[in-house]
């Protein structure tokens, strides 16, 4: 099959791989580039596993993404968030509020509460829940998930207020 | 059927859309076209085969939303449901679309997925399609020949089969403005919120003091379209919606209808509520 060269920028970093057509942005972030931190969950837009941010702040499925359509495009993964060793707040929260049991679904949950809260600085109960839709668990029941989305949101106000 | 593997393919990136309409041209109907993909490639992760996909996303001019009370709502080819549901236009005034667009999917669809992409997809549970068919409106398609209108009311053909020729891009929705005394609204029914529509509705009123004047009713998980009620528009049309007149629906919707048994609920149940989520539709839209 035809391989084209794109380039991506991800967390931050140009990089510049070949894809076949059918390969998505997901195969091309876990196989061609070796970064795993993203999930494969269901691979048809149920479960969320995949989510990673498009241009910083807007959740996208990486699973149903085509890679060769994101050339120039710039991406962020779990592993995009920590900043000089310290862990961005939301991932903060998450190992603060135990959001975290088997952890297959923390790197998009990570992900979509950045999204929420880039949207939601302050959500209420129903908004993060709103928000949380499209990421499924099967381990906490969510309530621990909605309690670390709070709690990121107040670290994230407590950072930009020491800012 | 591994949901892992996309099958082989020939993907088509025109850089603008004359070039996208000279690949279709020549290669038509072996072609699926591709906007946020969240359909097209479900559908090839199971069985859906295509020689060539041709992606929009590097087409330019397309993601548009643009609002005037003379000429009322143009919504393109590349605009997300996510775009719908943030935009204030849209909310005041084609309130049962923002219904739509909010309640659709999931937050990650909504950033990729298309209003027209859920036009063309031709299912009868679309949620941004039923609002579209009631607020009323056209899609613009565009080939190598031309323009063309097609109004909503005539776009489904089928399950899955649109008034869209194999050479024509979908290039843009056109919904009226809406008049002084219009409402409109969209409610539906799932298992969980992020399910796909087990029944879905739209109203769009025109409501003269307390006189309805027209009715655009749609109701979407009943046949395989989504499908206007004609009949319980025109109980409607001319007189003060009450609940007395209300209630009549019922029975009315039961001969416009033909809902199946499927896996998210049975015809059964489909026969039970249509009449009562027509109704809460409709008093929705009286409130708009």
């Amino acid at each position: 099959m035809k391989k084209c060269e794109i380039t991506l920028t991800v967390n931050g970093e140009q990089l510049t791989t070949m894809v076949a057509a059918n390969q998505t942005l997901l195969e091309v972030l876990r196989e061609n580039l070796g970064m795993t931190e993203t999930k494969y969950g269901c691979g048809t837009g149920e479960c969320g596993a995949c989510t990673v941010l498009l241009d910083g702040t807007k959740p996208i499925l990486s699973c149903l993404t085509l890679a060769a359509a994101m050339d120039g495009r710039h991406i962020t993964t779990a592993a995009g968030l920590a900043r000089d060793g310290q862990l961005h707040p939301v991932q903060q929260a998450f190992v603060d509020e135990s959001g975290i049991q088997c952890g297959f679904c923390t790197p998009g949950m990570v992900m979509k509460t950045v999204g929420i809260l880039a949207r939601t600085p302050n959500p209420s109960d129903e908004e993060i829940r709103h928000g949380l839709e499209g990421n499924i668990c099967r381990c906490t029941g969510y309530a621990k998930i909605v309690s670390s989305v709070k709690r990121a949101a107040e670290l994230m106000a407590d950072q930009s207020a020491a800012e | 059927m591994s949901s892992r593997v996309l099958p082989d393919f020939e993907l088509l990136m025109p850089k603008d859309l004359g070039e996208g309409l000279q690949l279709l041209s020549r290669h038509g109907s072996d072609v699926a076209i591709m906007a946020g993909g969240t359909d097209v490639l479900v559908m090839m992760k199971a069985n859906y085969r295509s020689p060539y996909v041709m992606s929009l996303a590097g087409i330019g001019g397309l993601d548009h939303l643009d609002w005037a009370p003379e000429t009322g709502l143009r919504v393109g080819a590349l605009t997300t449901v996510d775009q719908i549901e943030q935009s204030g236009a849209v909310k005041q005034h084609y309130r049962a679309l923002w219904q739509a667009a909010t309640l659709f999917a999931t937050p990650q669809i909504r950033n990729s997925a298309t209003v027209i992409g859920n036009l063309l997809r031709a299912s009868p549970a679309g949620d941004c399609s039923c609002a579209v068919l009631a607020l009323g409106g056209t899609v613009v398609l565009e080939s190598v020949d031309g323009r063309r209108e097609v109004a909503i009311d005539d776009f489904w053909l089928d399950y899955n089969l649109t008034a869209r020729r194999p050479d024509e891009i979908a290039v843009e929705l056109r919904l009226p403005p809406p008049g002084k005394g219009t409402g409109s609204a969209f409610r539906r029914l799932t298992r969980t919120h992020e399910d796909l529509a087990k029944l879905n509705a739209s109203a769009r009123l025109d409501v003269d003091g307390k006189i309805c004047r027209t009715a655009r009713l749609a109701m979407g998980c009943v046949g395989p379209t989504t499908q206007r009620l004609p009949k319980c528009e025109a109980i409607l049309v001319g007189k003060a919606i009450d609940e007395a007149l209300l209630k009549t629906l019922d029975d009315v919707i039961q001969s416009e209808i033909a809902p199946i048994d499927d896996k998210r609920s049975t015809a059964e149940y489909r026969r039970a509520v249509a009449g009562v989520l027509l109704r809460r539709t409709i008093s929705q839209a009286l409130a708009d």
